[in-house]
């Protein structure tokens, strides 16, 4: 058995190197907690019949920024930050332009919890919730099982034309 | 006897897996800007992040010519990289560092660097839409005063954080000469 001790402690550490180095990739929510129907702002947090990654797919996340996903808390799979972020160039020079979203789930539901942004972006969760849903309306998305049956509403579903 | 080879090799992986270097020198910070500022001036952007730490930051002051007031902002690697990323789309682009100076932490384990820069660039005016990297008026000269603070990071030299005060001057396409690089 001693021969294989070296090999044996040169594959352990190989072995964690790698997970170190794969631990280390950016964190992103299971699509459990994705493919969950994304809620409105209204006080009965009525769907709007788009799963969340039909919305974040159907905005392209806002084209060539930058998208972070993070768990606030690392225990909890049910809460998840996205922040997308650019640099555009204005007259006085570049700047930040971000937008932080923080999705909770709530039984088969996703809420928008809250939304930090950089200068000039809407906070309001009601503003944003309908901002986000312009696109996956526009493009006619594909709407989550519940909203594929004749009759079936949410909030403002179907889309008028 | 037999067992040496194998002795060796853990030694070597070990040196390998947990970073050997434990210190910076200055002749080694000196050689790693050199590096970078060859890597921004080809504008590879694989190479431009690769010297950046996992959790670099730069915190930028522009001074653009006409505005009042200074624009600012801290970004983080990730962003960092997009940007090096775009800047690769230019075709004309020089940079001279007019000087730098290197100051050594006691301990050794970081340096600080405080360089100065000039670039010069096309400037792309925001509200009009380039269709060719030559749909452009003014070149920008940008006088860049840099602190940044080199440090290890798996055993590599890499720069751990920018702080960077810019000053934009702006020149008529026609008046400069810059070579397509």
């Amino acid at each position: 058995m001693r021969p294989l001790a070296g090999p044996a402690m040169l594959l352990v550490m190989v072995g964690g190197f790698a997970i170190y180095k794969f631990m280390g990739k950016d964190p992103t929510p299971p699509r459990a907690f994705t493919e969950l129907e994304l809620a409105s702002a209204d006080t009965e947090h009525t769907g709007t019949c788009y799963a969340l990654s039909t919305v974040l797919v159907a905005n392209g996340v806002f084209g060539n920024a930058v998208r972070t996903w993070s768990a606030p808390d690392e225990k909890n799979d049910d809460k998840w930050t996205l922040t997308v972020e650019s640099v555009q160039q204005a007259y006085k020079g570049p700047a930040h332009v971000f937008q932080t979203f923080t999705f909770v789930r709530s039984g088969e539901q996703i809420r928008l919890d809250s939304v930090e942004a950089s200068e000039g972006l809407p906070t309001e969760i009601a503003a944003n919730i309908d901002r986000l849903l312009e696109a996956p309306h526009g493009m006619k998305s594909t709407p989550v099982d519940r909203c594929q049956k004749d009759g079936a509403t949410g909030y403002r579903f179907p889309p008028h034309k | 006897m037999r067992k040496l080879p194998w002795y060796a090799m853990l030694l070597a992986a070990c040196l390998a897996f947990a970073g050997c270097k434990q210190e910076v020198t200055r002749q080694q910070v000196a050689e790693f800007v050199d590096q970078a500022d060859e890597a921004a001036r080809k504008r590879f952007a694989p190479e431009i992040c690769e010297l950046r730490a996992k959790d670099f930051t730069l915190h930028q002051t522009f001074h653009a010519e006409d505005a009042r007031e200074p624009s600012e902002m801290d970004i983080t690697r990730k962003l960092y990289c997009q940007q090096a990323g775009n800047h690769a789309q230019l075709r004309q682009y020089l940079l001279e560092r007019r000087s730098i100076d290197i100051d050594v932490a006691t301990d050794r384990k970081t340096a600080t660097v405080t360089a100065d820069y000039v670039e010069t660039l096309p400037y792309y005016e925001p509200d009009v839409r380039a269709a060719t990297p030559d749909d452009f008026r003014y070149f920008q000269i940008v006088d860049s005063h840099d602190v940044s603070i080199v440090g290890l990071e798996d055993g590599d030299v890499r720069f751990l954080s920018t702080r960077t005060e810019s000053f934009q001057k702006l020149v008529k396409k026609g008046e400069l000469r810059v070579p397509y690089n």
